[in-house]
């Protein structure tokens, strides 16, 4: 909700700057944004109560004192004679009408309503509906208008059954359906309730004669509608979190007030249909409970007066205000204690957990750093698949309705995984998830924790590695280290999307079937977590370039692995040994490196390449004895 | 020729999934403080992911556009890791601490939210529990994040599980408070539902979304890189 500091300043008794409105209001528990003029609030949900000008002002009145700026028309109305029927007084204990009548022209905005439009950027719609509009912004209550000449026979409230359609003010037209408030003449539903009024009774610019009508609906009923109909609804917004029962009145003499400001008012009458009282909840004074609460030293006269500065009644008992819904508890009173005095200034007090048992790192912890240090690399995945397998968990309301199923097994998120990155060029592959499994069984839910491995490509990236490929035999010496049930299984590439050749394979088994003892034995500690500045991954492909190196003057030998493990290049992204060969009888050594180039900024082209090999390889073949064959 | 040794073979480690690394160095400290992890479903209850935790049938969290039904909507895919909890304290008798983890879903996903991200939370019941307990806690979790110096802000929020509820804020090094996570004292309805005497206990509760403390620490910008399963991103965090 968006507000103008203007308009909030002029409900406080002071003039605080925005900084300090800011933190007070921060202090409150009003989370917003400052954007000029404007503060953009984000409200709990609790509190309803302050989706309003004097709703924000209320709780700020609490540092700054409260101002008597409302202007109200004061004198009396007489009595509407309306011909309604409230069906459905649960859903709504307490409804107002009132009827205005004007003649003449309307006169220019005055600047209070001008700038809700202009700054804030509302639309006007007519007349008395941008009074309508500006006084839910101002006092929180949302009102209707109807013009008052479409109301032609009696006026029905009701919380009933429906299939009807509804044109909206709006222009869209909506299926009314199943359990809804809907205000209905001749039984043709004009209004639903709290949420949007109908076109056929909805003002205009040539309405003259309005039926405001102003009412407290049961936020139960309420919540859901507007998204079910898929309407925006600031109305329906409030409701859904109760507005002030005990307003009604007040709102409406504002509203009159608002049109006596524009134009000439020729007939007022109000009526206001009423069910039952509302209703008021005493909570016990017990300022030792609070204390407990909150481990504060307050005494009486703090206690009495931090929530009589909230509005709250404090005599023989609490009573919370009539626009307070939320207020029920004494931890409901301790929170309101808390926000006048300041969650930061209230002291901190360490815990002693003398009587709590510490327990030992769990099995999970040392299967995944045994992992890493096999070389796998950890993935977690979505659990949602597009694979609907016998017994699997279907959900009722996917994202995508393409992946409406709870995986059963790791393997299809493992295979996506391997061939994204075969795709990045990646041509060594080991990994590895952990995750729970679940399944249906006999009607109930069985939950599995199982581990994945999926492996394809290079056995390393190393000279005595680099021609080897990850094998079964590669999975079956690591698994059978720790469990002899692994399934070991090779995955055709047949209907898969990729170009590769390479062998996958891939095995899953139950982590309570893994033996834990051999995990203990390994020399597997848990390292300190290292909070490095991650390096944004390149969008860009990369290249490699292999070159070999003949060396005949072997005293060079230490000096290029030394070169190249200290080259650093933003574009060089990684350099290997990929062969290492000694030829006795030529007296020199073969060693083949590979370079790999990515940029962060570009595809890198053939011209940008074979300039930074030029660059790095220059200093090698300018040493003696050292040669690229046929180069 | 003889002297010339191959040269040596560096091991190449994997690496654990980032969110689990920081998942493991929050409950290890909270371990250290004194909390046991205990652990449940992903896929829950009505009954245990809203009823208990006094969340209640209107409630907007509750609605299919914001929760994952399954099974003709006889369970949910839990919204936090709180149910856990619920479990854990039907089972025990105060005074009790426990740290629960892992995934927890809803139905968003954007730039900045996912449909599944993990949640580390904890809860500790005994007597005399205050507010003025968990700011020294929370502290505590904060300084071992962050740093001694780091500029804690708590201000009022709203749970239906805490009362009184509150939001924490760490201050940026661009001056900007940067929300880091959720607390309050348990409500005494969600006590009462695990037969916890409410006259004799009390309880706080808190929670931390991992992959915002993950993307604070490690500078990660965007929450979907970690489920890309990309080499290049996850490689980094040895």
């Amino acid at each position: 909700m968006k507000v103008l500091y203007k308009d909030l300043i002029k409900f406080i008794s002071e003039t605080p700057s925005k900084e300090i409105l800011s933190e007070k209001l921060f202090q409150l528990g009003h989370e917003h944004e400052v954007h000029g003029e404007i503060f953009d609030m984000e409200l709990t949900p609790n509190r309803g109560d302050c989706l309003s000008l004097i709703g924000i002002a209320r709780d700020l009145n609490v540092f700054f004192g409260k101002s008597n700026h409302l202007e109200i028309f004061e004198d009396d109305i007489k009595s509407l004679d309306l011909d309604f029927k409230n069906l459905s007084q649960d859903a709504c204990p307490k409804i107002s009408f009132l009827e205005v009548e004007i003649d003449g022209k309307i006169s220019e905005y005055k600047p209070y309503l001008k700038n809700y439009f202009s700054v804030l950027a509302n639309n006007k719609v007519n007349f008395f509906t941008d009074i309508s509009n500006y006084l839910s912004y101002e006092l929180g209550q949302p009102t209707h208008c109807f013009d008052k000449d479409s109301i032609n026979n009696q006026l029905v409230f009701e919380n009933k059954t429906c299939n009807q359609e509804l044109e909206t003010l709006l222009g869209s037209k909506i299926n009314i359906k199943d359990q809804n408030c809907v205000f209905s003449i001749n039984n043709k539903i004009i209004s639903l309730a709290g949420v949007v009024g109908g076109m056929s009774t909805a003002c205009s610019s040539k309405t003259t004669k309005v039926l405001v009508e102003c009412a407290y609906f049961n936020p139960e009923l309420i919540i859901g509608k507007s998204i079910k109909y898929n309407l925006i609804s600031d109305a329906a917004h409030k409701f859904e979190r109760g507005v002030d029962i005990s307003s009604q009145e007040m709102v409406l003499r504002r509203f009159i007030r608002i049109v006596q400001d524009h134009a000439n008012i020729k007939s007022i009458k109000i009526k206001t249909f009423t069910n039952s009282v509302s209703r008021k909840n005493s909570i016990p004074i017990n300022v030792d409970k609070i204390n407990k609460i909150l481990g504060t030293t307050l005494n009486d006269d703090n206690y009495s007066e931090y929530l009589q500065k909230l509005g709250f009644s404090v005599t023989n008992a609490i009573e919370a205000p009539s626009y307070r819904h939320d207020i029920e508890t004494q931890n409901d009173l301790a929170e309101e204690i808390a926000r006048v005095i300041g969650y930061n200034n209230i002291p901190s007090q360490p815990i002693k957990f003398d009587n709590i048992n510490k327990k030992n790192q769990d099995i999970l912890t040392s299967l995944g750093i045994f992992m890493t240090q096999m070389g796998f690399t950890e993935v977690i995945n979505y659990p949602f698949s597009s694979q609907k397998e016998k017994n699997c968990i279907v959900i009722d309301n996917p994202l995508d309705s393409n992946r409406q199923n709870f995986r059963t097994s790791l393997k299809e998120s493992l295979i996506e995984n391997l061939l994204y990155n075969e795709r990045r060029q990646k041509d060594s592959i080991k990994l590895f998830e952990v995750s729970d499994i679940y399944s249906v069984e006999n009607s109930s839910i069985r939950q599995v924790k199982k581990i994945g491995l999926i492996i394809s490509g290079r056995l390393g990236n190393n000279y005595a590695e680099f021609s080897k490929k990850l094998d079964s035999k590669y999975l079956k010496n690591l698994l059978n280290e720790f469990n002899k049930n692994f399934n070991i299984e090779e995955i055709s590439r047949d209907n898969l999307s990729t170009k590769k050749s390479d062998p996958i394979f891939y095995a899953e088994a139950c982590v309570d079937d893994i033996n834990s003892e051999f995990l203990k034995g390994e020399e597997i500690n848990k390292p300190d977590i290292n909070f490095i500045k991650y390096n944004p991954v390149s969008q860009y492909p990369s290249s490699t370039r292999d070159f070999s190196f003949a060396i005949t003057n072997l005293s060079k030998v230490s000096e290029i692995i030394n070169y190249f493990e200290q080259l650093s290049d933003e574009t060089i992204k990684d350099t290997f040994i990929f062969d290492f060969y000694k030829n006795i009888k030529t007296n020199s050594i073969k060693i083949g490196y590979r370079l790999v180039f990515q940029s962060t900024t570009k595809t890198l082209s053939e011209k940008d390449i074979q300039k930074k090999v030029t660059e790095v390889l220059d200093p090698v073949l300018k040493m003696d004895g050292v040669s690229i064959p046929g180069m | 020729m003889d002297n010339i040794e191959p040269p040596l073979i560096k091991e190449e480690f994997g690496s654990l999934h980032p969110i689990n690394q920081v998942k493991d160095h929050l409950l290890g400290m909270l371990a250290d403080l004194g909390f046991q992890e205990v652990d449940g479903p992903e896929i829950e209850s009505e009954e245990f992911n809203f009823d208990m935790l006094n969340i209640k049938k209107s409630h907007p969290a509750r609605q299919m556009h914001d929760t994952f039904y399954v099974e003709n909507k006889s369970h949910v895919l839990r919204t936090h890791t709180s149910p856990v909890q619920i479990r854990s304290m039907l089972k025990s008798n105060p005074p009790l601490a426990f740290t629960s983890a892992g995934k927890v879903y809803r139905k968003d996903d954007d730039a900045t939210h996912l449909p599944m991200f993990h949640q580390v939370e904890g809860i500790y019941v005994d007597t005399d529990v205050t507010f003025a307990n968990l700011k020294d806690l929370i502290h505590q979790i904060l300084h071992n994040l962050f740093g001694k110096d780091v500029k804690i802000r708590f201000r009022p929020s709203y749970f239906p599980f805490t009362e009184p509820s509150a939001e924490v804020d760490i201050l940026s090094d661009n001056g900007k408070w940067l929300e880091i996570l959720g607390c309050g004292i348990v409500n005494p309805i969600v006590l009462n539902n695990c037969n916890i005497d409410t006259e004799k206990y009390s309880g706080l509760a808190f929670g931390l979304g991992i992959e915002r403390i993950a993307m604070l620490k490690y500078g990660v910008n965007d929450i979907r890189d970690f489920y890309k399963s990309n080499l290049d991103f996850l490689s980094q965090f040895k």
